[in-house]
């Protein structure tokens, strides 16, 4: 519908809406099934902003070009309202037949059987086969990876500069190093070193460095001991000064990549995922580059890991399962679905398509690429984690703000974090 | 109705709300007993049709749902799978194992309590203010309105860590005296009392629900208390306060039941999570955050019906103390 | 209002002179700094997209209108095209609230009928159970009846009389009222229709404004029930529209974001001070004669 025709349904609906005594006896469909005919109707969710919004749309006309028998309807939502909503859909019996999801909700919605299997109903031979165990659950592949990111290290090397630091080698830095570089920027002046959050992925890489899982199974796999040296980063930047204190912290963790130190140019370096740095590049207006992670003291492994930017899943309930599994394999491995998307969703994991955009990829985004083609032999394997997983980040923030506002001892903080999350994931 | 005009100069609270006593039927008169009884019919009959508008809403929108949640109240309930019937579970395990459950009760009650007087006496004194006796009095309205505009926009967490940020307004008067302020908002000794303020600040609707009452008490009250020689400020506790109880009776129902439902305000400054540290965990919050954040809905349903109780019990106590209190022009 | 002063009540005679200049400096004064915030969202707005975060000062050193003319056309349909449809919507809320809740306030007030004080206690009952759990029941009675992406249930419950706070507030209106009023109507032969009509309702002219603002302000702003309930992108509103510039997990466009916010508060803004033209004192309370 164009919209000078929807703008007549609003005004039609204005009319009739005034002329109805409000009875509740119309029970007018407003448009619902209007563009039917012999057509599949599907509708697709997923989040986002309005950039995203407008690939969205182009990317579901492309595909209704390629499909003319289908008619995709896009059901969009922004991301703090997107799982009350598509959970409320689920429980109405009303869900999206094609849904995007991310990894920490994948266990929840799959586990309670919200989601249909797709192994052999979506291609994905050429996708990368280690991303794409993600999206599996006792076997079963109910998720096909959109793309992916790492979570790195960004930094800034004119304000490194101008603090007389140098770029460090990151293949080979530690924490100890990082604390120190950060320390050291701040005391030059002007800007501070680092800006520490308490991101879950980051205590999952420290974990790996020293051996451990952040999940084993349906309990957690980090110990107590790797929480607590994970915190003493934490506070002994605050003590040096390598980072704001604690306030300031939570204030900046708050808020979203435009307005952190990194994104304003009033420090040096932070930890985010790779799909960030556009927009940390565009808000600070300055070229930044991506580091690996610091490694913990005699680690074997970087711990680092590609996480599908997101998932898509079809509806378990779906009632045209074989039109949304073509919409989903259109999306991953279409080279025209990923020529409009692009790095929208992360970078595609499809090599096929990936070779086919690369050119088209604006240049931050080729410069992710070769970042983590570098570090691609280093990476750690990612399972989706367990149900409940979608509450560790409020978990764990909780608990690391209780230690760093002296609220609570690091052993008080850690055995109370291991038992809230222990309990969110037993569930 | 010049006799209802004097009567009111001297009306007190005291004496208006007390209800006439039902006047006894005079024995042997069956005739106009049922003359009245058809009048009652009448006068019924009519309230129904008045009412059938919102009788059709309770029964087709507001009840089902309701009396739904009251059920899944004592299910385990994730949305994603069928409820399962548990009984009393959820309300068993809200009072004797879940500590964040009694701290969101705290934080709501002390953020009830701080700021629903502070609102209310704010919202009448700009009212009072905003109300006559100076030129351009309707572009002040207008002006102080503002903000509650902004209240529920979503740009309302940068603009609140714009004046209560480590660099926001408030610190940098602070700065002026050489006081080092902190993260107002991000601090959890001081987080809540932002969102207090935050309350207060959007005082808007309240005050125009106390302008709109300031307009309907009748202005020769004040002419017969002036020829009277009654001072300004007698005027007021007199005429104005009395007339106006049924008005600030009504803000103060609303703003408890509103203030205990609490919710946009935390969860867009706190980012979503009642940060930090649970300092601003409202119950509504955490009631959200239970439902659709850790599925568990039937969780949250109990939740949802010990507020309503909570809120009902107040607001039960609230009409009953009204008694005493509020003056109805209706009552005679 | 000078020359009226000798009639006016002691209360409201005019201030001295140099009485009126303090209050309207304190007045002033003291809005200035409760509009702080919006001072800062304007300022922001007129910042090139970059320069938000970067230079925060209150004065912009570089003024630019890109964010409005981005901002408006950012999204699938121009931004006029879903200031459209929340006009229509709020609209359509604001005629039925009106027309539902005063039906609804006057049997409260002034009517005696069966079970009535039950009847009023549901109704504030059915405002006191946060909306979050009765949100998925609701959601399936309005699939059920196949409303989904339409504006029926966002309208139709007001036509319904379910937003129980202004039927409270119309009942607390029209309990200020004399009852002589309408008994003196009833003695002229008027019955219930035309009490209600001819007396009650133009003496509510503050309480019915107060509504019509409110309704119009809260229905605008009302992310939650179209978000849920309009999820086609044809048919989003103002507030669904604004949320889309941001996204917490990846990139948001705050410039646009600020401009648009300025934007939508223009209409919430004009009604108010259209709305409150009527706040004004009803021919009962400028003297009975």
């Amino acid at each position: 519908m164009n919209p000078s025709s929807r703008k007549k349904m609003w005004t039609a609906a204005v009319v009739s809406a005034v002329l109805m005594t409000g009875a509740g006896a119309c029970g007018g469909d407003g448009g619902g099934e209007a563009a039917g005919g012999d057509k599949v109707r599907i509708t697709f969710a997923y989040w986002g902003s309005d950039a995203r919004q407008k690939l969205t749309d182009q990317v579901i006309q492309k595909f209704e070009e390629k499909n003319p028998t289908i008619d995709v309807e896009g059901d969009f939502s922004n991301w703090d309202s997107y799982y009350e909503k598509i959970a409320t859909k689920v429980a109405a019996n009303d869900a999206p037949d094609v849904m995007s999801i991310e990894i920490r909700g994948l266990s929840e919605y799959a586990g309670r059987g919200a989601l249909a299997d797709l192994s052999g109903k979506v291609p994905a031979a050429d996708l990368d086969q280690q991303v794409l165990t993600s999206g599996q659950i006792e076997g079963k592949q109910y998720a096909i990876p959109t793309g992916v990111n790492a979570f790195s290290m960004i930094a800034n090397p004119s304000v490194l500069e101008k603090a007389k630091q140098k770029l460090p080698d990151d293949t080979a830095w530690t924490w100890d190093q990082w604390i120190g570089l950060a320390k050291d920027i701040s005391g030059a002046g002007g800007v501070t070193g680092a800006e520490y959050n308490p991101n879950p992925a980051w205590l999952q890489i420290f974990a790996a460095q020293r051996g451990e899982k952040m999940y084993d199974g349906t309990k957690m796999g980090v110990s107590a001991e790797t929480l607590k040296a994970w915190w003493s980063i934490h506070q002994r930047l605050i003590e040096t000064k390598g980072s704001p204190d604690a306030a300031k912290s939570a204030e900046i963790g708050a808020t979203g990549p435009e307005q952190s130190l990194l994104g304003t140019n009033a420090g040096a370096m932070g930890m985010w995922w790779s799909n960030q740095l556009n927009a940390l590049s565009k808000s600070s207006g300055q070229e930044l580059t991506l580091l690996r992670m610091p490694k913990a003291e005699g680690a074997s492994t970087s711990g680092m890991f590609l996480q599908p930017a997101m998932f898509y899943t079809a509806s378990a309930k779906t009632e045209h399962p074989a039109e949304a599994a073509k919409l989903i394999d259109f999306l991953v491995n279409d080279p025209d679905a990923a020529g409009i998307l692009l790095s929208d969703r992360g970078l595609p994991t499809n090599a096929k398509v990936l070779a086919a955009v690369k050119d088209k990829l604006p240049p931050v985004d080729q410069k992710t690429l070769i970042f983590v083609d570098q570090v691609k032999s280093e990476l750690s394997p990612v399972v989706a984690p367990p149900k409940g997983a979608l509450q560790m980040e409020d978990i764990l923030k909780r608990n690391t703000e209780e230690l760093l506002f002296g609220k609570a001892t690091p052993d008080q903080a850690a055995e109370k974090f291991l038992s809230e999350a222990n309990a969110a994931i037993a569930g | 109705m010049s006799a209802s005009m004097s009567d009111s100069v001297s009306v007190t609270p005291e004496r208006a709300p007390v209800a006439q006593p039902p006047s006894a039927q005079p024995p042997g008169r069956r005739r106009r007993a049922r003359q009245v009884n058809v009048h009652k019919r009448r006068e019924a009959r009519t309230a129904y049709v008045f009412l059938a508008p919102w009788f059709i809403g309770l029964f087709v929108i507001t009840v089902g749902p309701i009396l739904a949640s009251l059920y899944l109240s004592f299910t385990d309930y994730s949305l994603l799978e069928e409820a399962k019937w548990v009984g009393l579970d959820n309300y068993d395990t809200m009072f004797t194992g879940d500590d964040r459950f009694l701290a969101s009760l705290k934080v709501t009650t002390i953020y009830v309590v701080v700021s629903v007087p502070l609102q209310l006496a704010f919202a009448l004194a700009l009212a009072l203010a905003l109300d006559r006796g100076l030129r351009g009095l309707s572009f002040y309205r207008s002006i102080y309105y503002l903000p509650s505009l902004l209240g529920g926009s979503v740009a309302i967490a940068i603009l609140w860590r714009k004046i209560f940020g480590t660099d926001g307004l408030v610190n940098s008067v602070l700065g002026l005296f050489g006081v080092e302020g902190t993260g107002w908002v991000s601090d959890p000794d001081t987080a809540l009392g932002t969102l207090i303020i935050l309350h207060v600040w959007t005082f808007g609707a309240p005050m125009v629900i106390f302008l709109a009452g300031l307009r309907q008490i009748p202005q020769n009250y004040y002419e017969a208390a002036a020829v009277d020689g009654a001072s300004k400020l007698r005027q007021f506790w007199s005429i104005t306060l009395p007339l106006l109880t049924p008005i600030i009776f009504f803000n103060l129902v609303l703003e408890v039941i509103k203030s205990f439902q609490s919710f946009t305000q935390s969860f867009i400054v706190s980012g979503g999570f009642g940060g930090p540290v649970d300092s601003t965990l409202f119950y509504t919050l955490y009631l959200y955050l239970k439902g659709f954040k850790s599925y568990e809905m039937g969780y949250a349903a109990a939740m949802a019906w010990v507020l309503l109780l909570i809120i009902a019990g107040l607001t039960g106590v609230n009409f009953i103390a009204s008694k005493y209190w509020v003056f109805y022009g209706d009552t005679k | 209002m000078a020359t009226r002063s000798k009639a006016a009540p002691l209360l409201f005679r005019p201030l001295p002179r140099g009485g009126r200049l303090l209050k309207h400096l304190l007045l002033i004064g003291f809005g200035l700094i409760m509009l702080y915030p919006l001072f800062w969202m304007v300022s922001s707005s007129l910042k090139p997209e970059e320069l938000i975060f970067r230079e925060p000062g209150l004065w912009p050193r570089e003024v630019t209108l890109d964010n409005y003319s981005d901002g408006w056309t950012a999204l699938k349909h121009t931004f006029g095209y879903y200031l459209w449809n929340s006009a229509v919507i709020t609209g359509l809320c604001v005629v039925a609230n009106l027309v539902a809740c005063s039906l609804a306030a006057y049997a409260f007030a002034r009517l005696d009928f069966p079970l009535k004080k039950l009847w009023f206690a549901l109704m504030l009952g059915s405002i006191m159970l946060p909306h979050h759990v009765t949100v998925v029941p609701q959601y399936i009675v309005f699939a059920e009846l196949d409303w989904i992406n339409t504006i029926w249930p966002l309208i139709v419950p007001k036509f319904l009389a379910t937003d129980a706070f202004f039927i409270f507030l119309m009942v607390q209106f029209i309990r200020t009222l004399p009852r002589e009023l309408d008994e003196a109507a009833a003695i002229d032969g008027a019955g219930y229709w035309r009490i209600f009509l001819q007396v009650i309702i133009p003496l509510c002219t503050p309480a019915l404004a107060t509504t019509g603002i409110f309704t119009f302000i809260w229905t605008w702003n009302d992310f939650f029930s179209q978000n849920l309930y309009l999820t086609n992108s044809d048919n989003l509103t103002v507030a669904v529209a604004l949320r889309q510039f941001l996204d917490s997990s990846g990139e948001s466009s705050w410039g646009p974001m600020f401009a648009m916010s300025i934007v939508s508060l223009g209409p919430i803004f004009g009604f108010f001070l259209a709305g409150q033209k009527y706040l004004i004192r009803g021919m009962a309370t400028t003297g009975l004669k």
